[in-house]
């Protein structure tokens, strides 16, 4: 059961109700005051004091004032009147509950509304505060602008007077060369009287054109070219430079980048060409000619172009048995293969030759474009279209120029095509 | 590498620009006037010469000229400001000169290469320098040739690969060093990274080197002067600058080295009105715009007692993105400081404004 604080004091003026409140030691904060605009509520534990007052008040404006032990109440009256009594006093209980409850409804309503007219105001703010910045903002780019715009404008000005100077100082320089015109037609004339008809014609053709710097000059200063070459020194006599350039395998030009790559590709090269997988015991017998890979390459490439095919696998398998390094070895019986329509077997080389193609530099470009063309076409002998494609659109983004790639290209999609709708 | 505050650092203002229908591959300022030309390649196959000039903020097209064959360069170095003859090199290997008001016949005519001319210089002419009035080409076939237009036929020097050596592809030329009569030096950047200096009062090689990426131009500073640097830009974004007044008998010429960008820088240019400062444009559209600062001493002794040169340091000023194409050519104006006219490979040629040079 709370204590209840009963020695309140009050007096009222019409527009206000004065009330002190004396707390007995407790210490009160301003949560513990509750006030709505008929209840009035002081609440610290265990001390309770309440009042249902006899009119409603302005719960807005009033205020209460705790200090000194006491709490001191300044309630503005809604109606100005004097009231009989602080409180209602007959009031039953039921209606005491009501108005109890009221009050707390209504306080809460209040602080609702007042934090969303706090909130509404703090968006004011922001969005002013914003806008305030953004114009800020704006007048400083458009400073900026119309700085540059002035520069721009400033230095076409400049521009136009230049030009204009310039145009004045030719219009000069040409009334000036009419003159010099004129002078030395006088001086011609003068000269040659005797070949007055042969040298009076051009001359008065020049003078009756407008005579541009460039023309007048030329034709008339017949006396001045000799007098300006023998300013100039004479043509240089011809000779010859001759010229090392810094050695470079590849066609194409340095990149620094590209270096590291273009490296390891040489390097592989100069390997694959060492390199001797021997098996000695069968080779003893082989002439010196028949050990050097690159010989029987040779002998491998023309009895191709003779047309004897297998003659040509077997110079290529030689070669491979004493150096499998080498791309082109397998590139060339990959060919031979697909002439004899071992199918399988020129897969097998345009394999692994493009394997040992690898890393991909211009430099082999040409060699990766023919094993993808050759395995390619084993596959569309095979009958296997979609992977022969692979092989020649792989090829066509080498050598996206090469017609016939693309001829061939676009023959296996009709036939890719084709086979689908049949089936 | 500091650069300038804000808004005092040199501007680049676009002035003008045109759409082209057809490849330009190079632009160049008529001297002593504000028409510019530019080169190229139609769409059919064949060459272009256009004549536009400035009026205002617009380009207006005074001339156009087709040749049978595509023109890849070209340059008004060596003529004389009455006459003011273009010589151009052509996909061909043609070298031809001629007269802008009567562009039928060439007045100078040769098949100087085997292969595309890809680059072309001209020394002698437009009252700058003394001496011969020379050009030089640089050619697919690995060839430098100089060019005296009053001998026909035959180059007054031939700078060609050994008999038997593959060939490179010769990019880049420039002269140098003429600043008398004698003197004269070519310097020919090629794509495996080599830059040769040839000697042309001596006919022989001066000095070379290697700087790993293809180069894609070479320029020296000032032509007409005892030649002072020089700057080398090549492929993957590098340029270099040498200090050309000190030559070491084996270092060669001490340089610095800037890597701007990642693509291929395609050209340097140096303002006429200033000689340490140049422009580089780069494969990726952009234009970057340098200052070169010497350092506080020249050149200094080695371990040995022999004399070598101190490369001092590079400031980029400004830089600026005009395009997603490569700009491939470059050219200041010679009469008004700052004012640059830019082609590039979106077919568009662009007339640009570089303001508070004088403030540098």
């Amino acid at each position: 059961m709370p204590l209840w604080l009963r020695e309140h004091r009050w007096h009222q003026t019409p527009a206000a109700v004065f009330l002190s409140l004396p707390l007995r030691g407790a210490r009160a904060t301003p949560d513990s005051i509750f006030c709505s605009e008929r209840y009035l509520k002081v609440s610290i534990p265990p001390f309770l004091f309440e009042a249902i007052l006899y009119a409603p008040i302005d719960d807005t404006n009033s205020t209460a004032k705790i200090g000194n032990g006491n709490i001191f109440f300044t309630l503005y009256k809604k109606e100005p009147g004097l009231w009989d009594s602080l409180t209602l006093e007959n009031a039953d209980k039921e209606k005491l509950q009501y108005l109890r409850e009221n009050a707390v409804l209504k306080a809460q309503q209040k602080a609702k509304e007042e934090t969303e007219a706090k909130k509404a105001t703090k968006e004011e703010h922001k969005k002013y505060a914003l806008e305030a910045t953004m114009k800020l903002e704006e007048a400083e780019r458009k400073r900026i602008e119309d700085l540059k715009e002035k520069e721009r404008q400033k230095v076409t000005e400049e521009l136009e007077l230049w030009k204009n100077q310039q145009n004045d100082a030719d219009k000069y320089k040409n009334i000036q060369k009419e003159g010099e015109l004129h002078q030395e037609i006088g001086q011609l004339k003068e000269r040659k009287s005797e070949k007055m008809t042969k040298t009076r014609i051009p001359n008065e053709g020049t003078s009756k054109t407008r005579p541009k710097p460039t023309k007048g000059h030329g034709s008339c200063s017949i006396f001045s070219p000799n007098v300006k070459e023998e300013q100039l020194p004479a043509p240089r006599s011809a000779a010859t430079i001759k010229v090392n350039f810094t050695p470079r395998v590849f066609p194409t030009a340095l990149r620094e980048s590209r270096v590291a790559e273009e490296e390891e590709w040489l390097h592989k090269q100069a390997e694959a060409r060492r390199t001797i997988s021997a098996d000695l015991s069968e080779l003893e017998d082989l002439k010196e000619d028949e050990k050097n890979p690159d010989w029987l390459k040779d002998k491998g490439n023309k009895m191709f172009a003779m047309g004897n095919y297998l003659a040509a696998v077997n110079a290529y398998n030689l070669a491979v048995r004493l150096n499998n390094k080498l791309p082109l070895l397998y590139l060339n019986r990959a060919a031979c293969h697909l002439k004899l329509r071992n199918l399988h077997k020129a897969i097998e080389d345009s394999s692994k030759a493009l394997e040992l193609l690898t890393p991909p530099v211009p430099d082999n470009e040409e060699a990766r474009v023919k094993a993808y063309v050759r395995r390619g076409t084993a596959f569309c002998q095979l009958e296997l279209y979609t992977e022969g494609l692979q092989d020649y659109e792989a090829a066509l983004k080498i050598d996206p120029k090469n017609k016939n790639i693309e001829k061939d290209a676009e023959k296996i999609r009709h036939l890719i095509q084709g086979t689908m709708q049949g089936s | 590498m500091s650069a300038a505050p804000g808004l005092e650092r040199p501007q680049v203002v676009s002035h003008a620009q045109q759409a082209l229908n057809y490849t330009v591959f190079d632009c160049k300022w008529v001297p002593r006037s504000a028409r510019l030309l530019c080169l190229g390649s139609a769409a059919r196959g064949t060459g272009l010469v256009q004549l536009y000039e400035l009026r205002g903020a617009r380009l207006e097209l005074l001339r156009e000229i087709e040749k049978p064959k595509p023109i890849k360069c070209g340059t008004f170095g060596a003529t004389s400001l009455q006459q003011r003859y273009l010589a151009t090199g052509d996909f061909d290997g043609n070298l031809n000169i001629w007269n802008l008001e009567a562009p039928e016949i060439p007045v100078y005519s040769v098949k100087g290469h085997k292969e595309i001319i890809n680059s072309i210089d001209g020394v002698g002419g437009l009252g700058i320098g003394e001496g011969a009035p020379e050009i030089v080409t640089g050619s697919r076939d690995g060839t430098v040739k100089v060019w005296d237009p009053r001998q026909k036929d035959t180059p007054v020097a031939n700078m060609e690969p050994v008999q038997g050596e593959s060939k490179r592809d010769c990019w880049t030329v420039a002269f140098g060093n003429a600043y008398n009569q004698e003197e004269r030096v070519v310097c020919a950047g090629y794509d495996n990274g080599d830059i040769k200096l040839f000697d042309l009062k001596t006919m022989s090689l001066r000095w070379e080197t290697n700087i790993k990426n293809g180069v894609c131009s070479v320029e020296f500073d000032r032509k007409d002067i005892n030649m002072n640097k020089l700057v080398a830009t090549s492929l993957e974004g590098k340029f270099h600058v040498f200090d050309m007044r000190t030559q070491h008998p084996t270092k060669g010429f001490a340089s610095v080295s800037e890597k701007a960008q990642k693509s291929t820088i395609w050209q340097v240019r140096h303002l006429p009105q200033n000689r340490d400062i140049f422009m580089t444009s780069g494969g990726s559209g952009s234009l970057h715009l340098w200052k070169y600062e010497y350092p506080a001493q020249r050149s200094k002794k080695d371990s040995e007692g022999a004399e070598m040169g101190v490369a001092g340091s590079v400031n980029l000023l400004q830089n600026v993105t005009l395009s997603t194409q490569p700009i491939s050519s470059l050219d200041w104006s010679p009469d008004k400081k700052g004012l640059c006219v830019c082609g590039a490979f979106d077919q568009t040629v662009r007339v640009l404004i570089v303001t508070k040079l004088n403030k540098i």
